[in-house]
């Protein structure tokens, strides 16, 4: 067993761990943060997604011992990231309004894929968000809302059809 | 009403607080780790688990033997109906451990139990497995022939059941004199539900009470109950189901699967939760399939198009086990609706259910209404273009007239009002199909090959295997509260439910919240599939809101110092002798008296709905790559009257993508000699990504269902079974230039490049 800190959603947690153990893993079943979703062993499916120090990881693609000295966010903070923390990030907010999740349950890796990408690349055309998006599956919603949600979230033009 | 609302559920999903069925925990829970069948046909010589057992942190191993001992070895079967001999399907008993054989890569053989998941998982790997190999069978039409190697001795031939359903002399007589007969080989390809959320089963059993705590994913609780109880002979009060987001469905939550009861065996024994938290691959492998089914199809026409009779020679591909919806879904679900949206004097399906060594198959995403769909529609485009006749003609001079409803069709269903030709009209205008020769023109110029095809399409849904539905209704702390036994996936009922409600009410949306599968209520109803839950359930979420007011009405009239008769209800308010109370007002003042007052239960029995439409697709395939592009696709569907549209055209998204998927990539495959599964994870099983479907237009052709309150048909599964033949129609419509008159599915590139390169060489 390892004892390493994770700071994650800007708290620092003395955790101990195998050096086999996911991140994913630790941030749910340590941390209890069950937002971030497993949906695959492959690394495919991306309902793991969180941000380190910003940018899309997914976190059962690295080990908990990778993440020490890094800034972890999960869904469960991503609001706090622009606002004081009881609002919702401008993401979140657009994968209701555009009815961009039926189960719900590949949203927050959607939300965190989406919000990472935009933060790099602010008007994105559609096949850019859907190259963006290639590593985050979704069996509910077909994409076409999910797509229409990260251009409303951008602030491009929505297309009602 | 409530168009496009923010749903009452997003707030907890977006933020990452939903509780899916692997955030519940326990106390003191253990982990379960099942050591599964690497090869597809096999004699189990024995089981050596002596290392395991003494690995660090298990306290428990368990094979095939225990679940002999306990007697799970069953399952419930919803096939009913009695075969062509009379006979009823023949049982295929599977232990919750395999026992003496194994008949499919990734059935379960052994569970270990751990303090942890890491030392339950490496435990598997000192279980050691002696098999004798036999010979394996994947093609359903091989396992049927003679010679073929046997899965169960109780079934001669591989064969579990053989039914008909129509009028064969009929049939072969307008078969004989027809001017013109089509004929298709086809296959409906066997592709794997693979919900976001992976399967997940805990379980405490309690030994002072005898019950068991089961947390896992459903589609309804009662349904859960049911299966779990025919599967132990433990009664169903004897199980509490905890479920609260369920990550997807397709039909993959009903059933009640082994591990679910070899999990109750562990509990039992070691008296301690344990916990189950299935990965991708062993899901891929294990969770029970859908489709696989394959025809011989023909279609027989007059000169002038006019349609004589159809004939289906139909194999449904069941795999190692019949498992409890595969059967019903594979032979009763698509003779509903044999006769397609088509006045056909004359129809015969014979459907014929094989095993195979590969996972069972059971309902998914329409249950076999998408692939009769598939093969009638396929046939409709052979028979238009062996009569030269444009593909919507043919149709609409075949659709059964609004007069004719409701129509009985030659295969004894009863179908109600459908406006057939409102929706193809409309369908033909907003995907411009007089205007498409000139976009195949122009794209044939950039060196593309332009297709544009059509399916129109009815299916059966609403009706269910529990008698009535009910809903209960009552006012606590401001709020009126509904109990439902039907279960979201995504279908959204905490917002159209509550819509319902509020709205006969008259009392805002947020007065109103729903509780789903609730283990505080006993009620009687189904689980949602068969896309039956508005039509059931959302029926009932009225019949109680009207029950409520008139239970409160009497309430009304004393506190407005009148007699009830006086009493008029609007806008939620009663009204009265001049004087008015609101019931959100009557509500409180007299459940502070008496808790209960207005404490209703409301109940529907729902037959069969209708729903129909036509869907046009329009892709564009690259030949020197086989790469095809949906470029549109436009739906029209009539799924009767709409309670949210937002949710109705999600629906419609997600079904769209889910047969697009199937059309164009998914399939499980498996080695035909060995047996093995080649598609076993997300790497190599494809999955629909973003932009797969670009450009869709959702449009309501509502014609009220008359068989319910609200008026609603089913809307969840229309998609699919939709889908599948439009867009495989407009490929084939791009490729028949070439000289490409037949494909399988998935239209691979590959696939698509190789058929063009052959009919070049013609």
């Amino acid at each position: 067993m390892m004892k390493l800190t994770l700071k994650v959603n800007g708290q620092d947690h003395a955790v101990e761990v195998e050096g086999r153990t996911l991140l994913v893993d630790v941030l749910r079943d340590t941390l209890a943060l069950t937002g971030t979703h497993v949906g695959c062993d492959t690394s495919q499916c991306g309902c793991c997604t969180v941000h380190l120090d910003g940018k899309a990881v997914k976190s059962c693609n690295m080990l908990a011992v990778q993440a020490e000295g890094h800034a972890i966010t999960t869904i469960e903070g991503l609001a706090a990231t622009v606002n004081a923390g009881d609002d919702l990030h401008p993401m979140q907010k657009a994968f209701s309004e555009c009815h961009a999740l039926q189960c719900g349950f590949c949203t927050p890796g959607m939300i965190m894929a989406a919000s990472a990408f935009l933060a790099v690349k602010p008007k994105p055309t559609d096949d850019e968000i859907c190259h963006a998006l290639e590593g985050n599956l979704c069996r509910c919603t077909g994409y076409v809302n999910i797509v229409k949600a990260v251009k409303q979230a951008a602030g491009l033009p929505v297309d009602q059809h | 009403m409530h168009a496009s609302a923010t749903r009452v559920e997003d707030l907890r999903l977006i933020t990452g607080h939903g509780k899916f069925a692997a955030d519940w925990t326990l106390p003191g829970q253990l982990y379960a780790a099942f050591l599964r069948a690497d090869r597809a046909h096999a004699e189990i010589v024995s089981i050596d688990t002596v290392a395991a057992r003494a690995a660090p942190g298990v306290v428990g191993v368990f094979t095939g033997e225990d679940a002999i001992a306990a007697g799970y070895t069953k399952n419930l079967q919803m096939l009913t109906i009695a075969g062509r001999d009379g006979n009823k399907p023949l049982p295929t008993p599977r232990p919750a451990l395999a026992h003496g054989k194994v008949r499919f890569v990734g059935e379960p053989v052994v569970l270990v139990i751990a303090e942890t998941q890491a030392a339950a998982q490496d435990a598997t790997e000192l279980v050691e497995i002696d098999y004798r190999d036999l010979d394996a069978v994947i093609d359903p039409y091989v396992a049927l022939a003679p010679g073929a190697p046997q899965l169960h001795a109780g079934v001669p031939n591989n064969q579990l059941f053989d039914w008909e359903a129509g009028d064969l002399p009929a049939v072969e007589a307008a078969l004989g004199k027809a001017a013109h007969v089509v004929e298709v080989k086809l296959e409906s390809t066997r592709v794997v539900p693979n919900p976001m959320e992976p399967r997940v089963c805990m379980i405490q059993y309690d030994a002072a009470s005898g019950v068991y705590d089961v947390y896992t994913c459903v589609q309804g609780v009662n349904m859960m109950k049911k299966q779990l109880s025919a599967a132990t002979d433990v009664p169903e009060d004897k199980f509490r189901i905890f479920a609260k987001d369920v990550g997807g469905s397709f039909g993959n939550r009903s059933p009640q699967y082994p591990e679910h009861t070899a999990l109750m065996l562990a509990a039992r024994k070691l008296g301690r939760p344990v916990r189950w938290v299935s990965t991708r691959s062993e899901g891929i492998a294990s969770d029970f399939h859908g489709r696989a089914n394959f025809v011989t199809g023909k279609l027989a026409v007059d000169a002038k198009g006019k349609m004589l009779a159809i004939h289906l020679d139909w194999v449904a591909d069941m795999g190692g086990y019949l498992s409890p919806s595969g059967g019903a879904s594979h032979t009763r679900n698509p003779a509903t609706c044999l006769s397609g949206v088509y006045r056909i004097p004359a129809l015969y399906g014979r459907f014929r259910l094989a095993l195979t060594n590969a996972a069972p198959v059971a309902a998914y995403r329409g249950a076999g209404r998408p692939d009769v769909a598939y093969f009638i529609e396929r046939l409709v485009d052979e028979a238009a273009v062996k009569l030269k006749m444009d593909r919507a003609e043919l149709r609409r001079k075949n659709f059964i007239p609004m007069d004719a409803f409701p129509y009985p069709t030659p295969v004894g269903a009863k179908y109600e009002l459908a406006d057939f030709e409102g929706c193809l009209d409309k369908a033909l205008k907003f995907a411009d199909w007089k205007g498409f020769e000139a976009r195949r023109a122009e794209a044939k110029k950039r060196g593309r090959l332009r297709g544009i095809g059509m399916a129109t399409v009815i299916e059966g849904t609403g009706a269910g295997a529990f008698h009535k539905d009910e809903i209960a209704l009552e006012y606590r702390d401001g709020l009126f509260t509904a109990y439902s036994v039907a279960h979201s996936s995504g279908q959204s009922h905490e917002t159209t439910f509550t819509g319902v409600i509020a709205e006969t009410l008259g009392v805002p949306h947020d007065r109103v919240r729903l509780v789903e599968g609730s283990t505080e209520k006993t009620l009687i109803g189904n689980h949602t599939g068969g896309s039956r839950s508005m039509v059931g359930a959302g029926s009932v979420c009225k019949i109680a809101a009207l029950k409520l007011i008139e239970k409160a009405t009497p309430l009304a009239a004393e506190a407005l110092e009148c007699e009830p008769s006086q009493v008029t209800f609007a806008d939620g308010a009663f009204s009265g002798m001049g004087k008015s109370v609101p019931l959100m007002k009557l509500a409180a003042d007299v459940t502070a008296k008496d808790l209960t007052a207005l404490d209703v239960l409301g109940e529907g029995s729902v037959g069969s709905t209708y729903p129909n439409g036509c869907h046009i697709a329009e892709v564009e395939i690259d030949p020197e790559t086989g790469v095809t592009e949906i470029l549109d696709y436009n739906t029209v569907d009539d799924c009767g009257v709409v309670i949210n549209h937002a949710v109705v055209e999600g629906q419609v998204h997600g079904a769209v993508a889910q047969g697009a998927g199937q059309v164009f990539g998914e399939k499980a495959h498996y080695d035909p000699q060995s047996g093995q599964l080649l598609t076993g994870t997300f790497q190599d099983y494809y999955m629909p990504r973003a932009g797969l479907l670009k450009r869709i237009r959702v449009e309501d052709h509502p014609v009220p269902s008359r068989i319910n309150v609200l008026g609603a048909k089913g809307a969840g599964e229309a998609g699919c079974t939709a889908s599948i033949p439009a867009l495989n129609n407009a490929v084939l419509d791009a490729l028949r230039v070439v000289g490409v008159t037949h494909l399988d599915m998935p239209l691979t590139p590959l696939r698509v490049w190789e058929a063009i390169q052959k009919a070049k060489k013609k």
